[in-house]
């Protein structure tokens, strides 16, 4: 088992390359000129000349990536064109309200995913299931970004209850785990907490399922034995998989909380990057999506390794 | 510029304003959602456009010339700043000099003087300078392109030499912001500390600073011009760019002012008990026409029929009202608006009978491309603007097949001319126009020199008479005489219809009634020292 | 909305019938059966469009803007342009679904191909496509998406080919796998011992094994496809006004929910009510084909 982890640990390393091998060429798929954001309308050709040296876009495609993971390496992921402030500090900062929001949808869609799943799977073709699995099928198939609109229409300008926007009255940069704070998280994190919850819930259902119609689970209740020890058994059975598609899920809302930031002005990455693509800022999209990527492919390696550990019947070598 | 008339002006605003600020109270704090995504660069010259100027450029900084913010009935006009007096020497016309005032504190505290002056036009103009700092040069550098050289002649007087004679260079200096090169020393000669920590001359300082998401500013209580100290204790910048989510900051009372407000949205707003304040603004949404060969707009009936077609006062309804009709290039209330004998108005009648004079009819429809964009700052509501236009124009003979491209590839095609091949064979671009002084509002998108690529004379037009006024524009030492020429200049943009003139912005804002005080300019920037909150 | 689940799909046991089978199975669920049927009137609706005697989508008024639902001679009441919601919906079908299907079917000609390759071949060619597959997996699909549509600006063909590049990898896995467990099965060994190309084998054995489960999985990842192409409109990285296309619909009838929600709320439930749909009908098949996940 250790010369697996061993293994997926070091495989991890080309795969980061070729995550930045695609963020950098993305970059360089865009037609226009990257500069127009930083560029005064009525620029001379002398100073975008200029403007172009500075920001190293006057050098070969190659020499450009070489240069840029390089620096990646040690942190540095430029300047942005449109604030000039350094890429890495402003992700960061994004990266940790994004992370905010995305535990508090998972800390609200995980467990109301497991439960309903549970639920579903043990009663399995009863009302109680029907329901359930309607609730997570309307989960899964809702547009994100409307649902968030509506949401504030009810419960921030008609009802007045919640905040509509933003990350407290401060900004990010006060953010405290306090009542006050935490209001301004609930609509962003029930509205994206919609989606997680339904693919969990119909996941644990359809696990929950089949470990109850496997033969020996029926030998089990035959023999009368008691509830408890089935359940133990389901919730062993059924956790890797669970874990894994949480673990997922975590990756998922990461990265696509692009729309909801935007509906709620959170300013985490999503919010980052929707600026980026609008004025053109493409150190900062690179930086942006190399950075959600990365942490994607960490997420995605803690998943497996855990699901080694605790799931022996996965034998990897 | 006439001295004597400026100083008049600024004794009395100077005798108002104590009057003003006598009863200075403590009056809390206004939060503004702008419609920027993020706050605007801090060191000094700003971006983000006319709203960075609004709010972190004329409010951190001053300028050696202003703009005079303090009336909402008529077109503002310059007055000193940081300079006091200017004047242009008699026998060479390329050398001015400015009398800088006296007294002038940073908010580091120390002082601003005619090396203060030097040193910041350095920190735009001169690469090989310390202080020259790109990202502002980018800004400022094309703002001032009539200066030569400058030098301090002693502590209070700066003398700046122009290129040639150019009776413009107060407007140019207006924009130019001062910042403390003190504090630029103190903070390790680094632009990205100063950012966070900026020194400026105006009349608020700013606090604290959140990028993306909020900026502090508190008053300078020691600002040169006591009329101009803030009453608020804090005013809060928060950057709000999709318009739902700043409707909504108001509406659940996140903040107390927002910036453009969405047309649709405004019946919810007043509903809710919030005010709606708009003013003309001098800014210009036109089609800008091709002049080239094989263009139809070369033809001055069929430029009139078009500007007869279109239906403004519906338009305005598209638009919940906030939109002022254009009756020419210029605002109807600008001082350089003149007397034309071309009335732009609506009349689909006149418009057919000029189209067939020019050889077109039902069986012979004139057909045309055009140049817009889905969105754009300063471009309002583009797309159902534009075809409402494309709606007009066809029902007057003249059928419009519409380019849209992405506002920042429209940029590039504005930069590059009607002529380029990026402009792929349209006759028109829409865009909308900072038009505040003589050379962003005349000169630069007609003049002949200022064809593509040299400048932004899109349309490649070029008519010696027009050349010939923008020279006396440029040599006309005199304020009045200027605004003579002005006016003329503008009589001639609007009599050949060299535009298709539709409308004006008025910068509708929506604020909480708590919002006192309030006097909204005719101009992009705005003065927020008069304001309270209740 | 980033529903992409890995399946691990056992392969299916082939007897005479089967399609019959599951045809009758997936009758028997009333849901999914509506379903199906729904979405087929939306499907048609939106290819006979034009001959519906519906309004033109594209003509507008000021003079009749934002009317509410019911407004005599406008159903479905009209937009921020004084066009017929009703028309536009219908119109805006076709984009929204032909944005929805496109990408899945060609990610799964793409995808089912390159996992055939991969699973069936093995070795070296294997390594490099599953490896190229790695690197695109190691993108949450919004993020991908967006990321390509950003950089390639907005418009039709540039959301298309985003989505596609986001689909490929899923299907290429799932494709791959079976294959893969098809390849090593008894029947397939006998039938290459007896000499068969590896072309017939992978046609005649392979791909029909094979085909059942991903095209399942494909019809889940339709749903997801259509929310993500009427996002990338919604944030305006896909279609351009003035096409009806019920994501850009929402967007621009954003501010208008003040004035007339009802109106403003139908592109977003249209989006929903197809979604679900086609969810269930995924659902349907899936448990009708005896595919497990």
């Amino acid at each position: 088992m250790l010369a697996y982890l061993l293994r997926r640990l070091v495989y991890v390393v080309p795969v980061a390359l070729g995550v930045s091998l695609i963020c950098f060429m993305l970059v360089h798929i865009a037609p226009g000129d990257p500069l127009v954001a930083v560029m005064p309308l009525d620029a001379t050709a002398e100073q975008e000349a200029e403007m172009r040296a500075a920001y190293g876009f006057d050098k070969p495609l190659p020499v450009q990536f070489g240069l840029w993971v390089a620096k990646a390496a040690t942190g540095d992921l430029g300047r942005s064109i449109a604030t000039g402030r350094p890429v890495a500090g402003e992700v960061m900062t994004a990266v940790g309200n994004t992370l905010v929001l995305a535990a508090a949808a998972s800390l609200i869609g995980f467990p109301l995913g497991l439960l309903f799943g549970f639920v579903a799977g043990y009663f399995r073709d009863t009302g109680v299931d029907r329901a359930v699995t309607a609730l997570a099928i309307t989960g899964v198939s809702v547009p994100n970004y409307w649902l968030g609109m509506v949401l504030v229409i009810v419960f921030s300008v008609t009802l007045g209850w919640l905040p509509a926007m933003g990350a407290g009255p401060g900004g990010s940069r006060d953010w405290g785990w306090d009542a006050e704070h935490l209001r301004y998280l609930v609509l962003p994190a029930v509205t994206l907490a919609v989606v997680p919850m339904g693919i969990v819930a119909r996941t644990v259902r359809a696990l929950v399922g089949d470990i109850l119609s496997q033969e020996f689970v029926q030998a089990l209740y035959a023999k009368g034995l008691m509830h408890g020890g089935v359940l133990r058994h389901v919730v062993r059975n059924a956790a890797p998989t669970a874990l894994a598609v949480m673990g997922l899920q975590l990756g998922y809302l990461l990265g696509g909380s692009i729309l909801i930031e935007t509906v709620f002005n959170w300013p985490g990455t999503g919010f980052l990057l929707s600026n980026a693509i609008f004025q053109r800022d493409l150190p900062l999209l690179q930086g942006t999506i190399l950075v959600l990527a990365l942490f994607f492919v960490a997420v995605n390696l803690l998943v497996d390794l855990a699901q080694t550990v605790i799931d022996p019947r996965i034998k990897r070598t | 510029m006439g001295i004597g008339r400026l100083r008049t002006a600024f004794a009395a605003a100077v005798l108002a304003g104590t009057a003003l600020a006598a009863p200075a109270l403590a009056a809390g704090t206004l939060r503004i959602g702008m419609t920027a995504s993020d706050i605007p660069l801090t060191t000094g010259q700003t971006d983000n456009g006319g709203e960075g100027m609004r709010f972190i450029g004329y409010t951190l900084y001053d300028a050696l010339i202003n703009w005079d913010l303090t009336s909402a009935d008529k077109p503002s006009g310059l007055i000193p700043g940081l300079a006091t007096e200017w004047k242009v020497d008699e026998a060479d016309k390329t050398k001015w000099t400015f009398k800088i005032r006296e007294g002038v504190k940073f908010h580091d505290g120390s002082a601003f003087t005619a090396e203060a002056a030097v040193w910041n036009l350095d920190k735009l103009l001169d690469d090989k300078s310390p202080q020259y700092d790109p990202r502002q040069a980018a800004q400022g550098k094309s703002r001032i392109p009539a200066v030569a050289s400058y030098k301090a002649l002693d502590k209070y007087t700066l003398e700046i030499v122009t290129k040639e004679p150019d009776a413009t260079l107060p407007y140019q200096l207006a924009w130019i912001l001062m910042s403390s090169p003190a504090n630029w020393e103190a903070l390790g000669k680094s632009w990205e500390a100063v950012a966070k920590k900026p020194s400026g001359t105006g009349p608020w300082m700013l606090a604290d600073f959140v990028p993306r998401e909020r900026a502090d500013l508190v008053p300078f209580k020691d600002h040169w011009d006591q009329t101009r100290v803030p009453r608020l204790d804090k005013m809060v910048l928060v950057p709000l760019p999709e318009p739902n989510a700043r409707s909504a900051a108001l509406l659940s009372g996140q903040v107390d002012w927002i910036e453009a407000p969405a047309p649709d949205v405004i019946p919810a707003l007043t509903g809710a008990g919030h005010q709606i304040v708009s003013n003309a603004l001098p800014h210009n949404w036109t089609w800008h026409l091709s002049r080239l060969e094989g263009s139809p707009w070369n033809d001055i009936r069929i430029r009139k029929a078009a500007n007869l077609a279109i239906d403004r006062e519906g338009m305005k309804e598209l638009l919940g009202g906030l939109m002022l009709p254009a009756k020419g290039f210029f605002t109807p209330g600008s001082q350089w608006f003149g007397e034309p004998t071309f009335a732009v108005k609506y009349d689909p009648e006149a418009a057919k009978a000029l189209l067939a004079e020019a050889g077109y009819g039902p069986d012979k429809r004139l057909k045309v491309k055009a140049l817009i964009s889905p969105s754009g700052s300063g471009q309002m509501l583009p797309l159902p603007m534009n075809e409402f236009i494309q709606q007009n124009l066809a029902e007057v003979g003249i059928d419009v097949e519409f380019e849209v491209v992405e506002w920042n590839t429209m940029i590039n095609i504005w930069r590059a001319g009607a002529g380029h091949e990026s402009a792929k064979g349209t006759k028109s671009i829409n865009f909308s126009y900072f038009i505040q002084d003589p050379f962003t509002g005349l000169i630069r998108h007609l003049a002949c020199d200022l064809k593509p690529p040299n400048g932004t004379n899109w349309g490649h037009y070029c008519d010696p008479e027009m050349d010939a006024l923008f020279k006396e524009i440029r040599t006309t030492f005199d304020a009045a005489a200027q605004d003579e020429v002005m006016r003329r200049t503008h009589e001639k943009f609007v009599d050949e219809a060299l535009f298709l003139m539709v409308t004006h912005d008025v910068a509708p804002r929506a604020m909480s009634t708590k919002v006192k005080g309030f006097v909204q300019a005719q101009n992009w920037y705005q003065n927020f020292g008069s304001i309270t909150m209740d | 909305m980033a529903v992409i689940t890995e399946s691990i799909v056992a392969p299916v046991e082939r007897t005479q019938g089967y399609w019959s089978g599951v045809a009758r199975r997936f009758r028997r669920d009333p849901v999914a059966a509506g379903c199906a049927v729904l979405l087929l009137l939306l499907i048609l609706a939106a290819i006979f469009a034009p001959y519906l005697g519906l309004a033109d989508p594209y003509a507008g008024s000021m003079a009749r803007r934002l009317r509410r639902i019911g407004t005599p001679g406008f159903p479905l009441g009209t937009d921020e342009l004084g066009r017929d919601m009703l028309a536009r919906l219908v119109y805006g079908g076709r984009l929204t679904l032909f944005l929805g299907i496109t990408p899945v079917v060609a990610a799964f000609s793409i995808g089912t191909v390159l996992g055939l390759v991969a699973g069936y071949v093995g070795g070296r060619t294997n390594t490099v496509i599953m490896r190229l597959v790695d690197v695109f997996f190691a993108f949450p699909s919004v993020l991908l998406a967006i990321a390509i549509s950003g950089a390639l600006g907005a418009g039709i063909v540039n959301s298309l080919v985003s989505l596609t590049i986001v689909f490929v990898p899923p299907i290429t896995r799932v494709a791959e796998s079976v294959t893969a467990s098809v390849r090593s099965l008894d029947y397939v060994d006998a039938a290459r011992a007896s000499g068969a190309g590896a072309f017939t084998i992978v046609r005649v054995h392979v791909l029909g094994n094979v085909l059942g489960p991903i095209f399942v999985y494909a019809t889940s990842l339709t749903s997801v496809s259509m929310i993500l192409a009427a996002g990338l409109s919604f944030l305006g990285l896909g279609v351009k006004p003035p096409e009806p296309e019920w994501g850009l619909m929402l967007n621009t009838l954003r501010t208008a929910i003040y004035i007339n929600p009802w109106v403003a709320a139908l592109p977003g439930l249209m989006i929903f009510v197809t979604s679900l749909c086609l969810n269930l009908v995924s659902d349907g098949l899936r448990s009708a084909m005896n595919v497990r996940d």
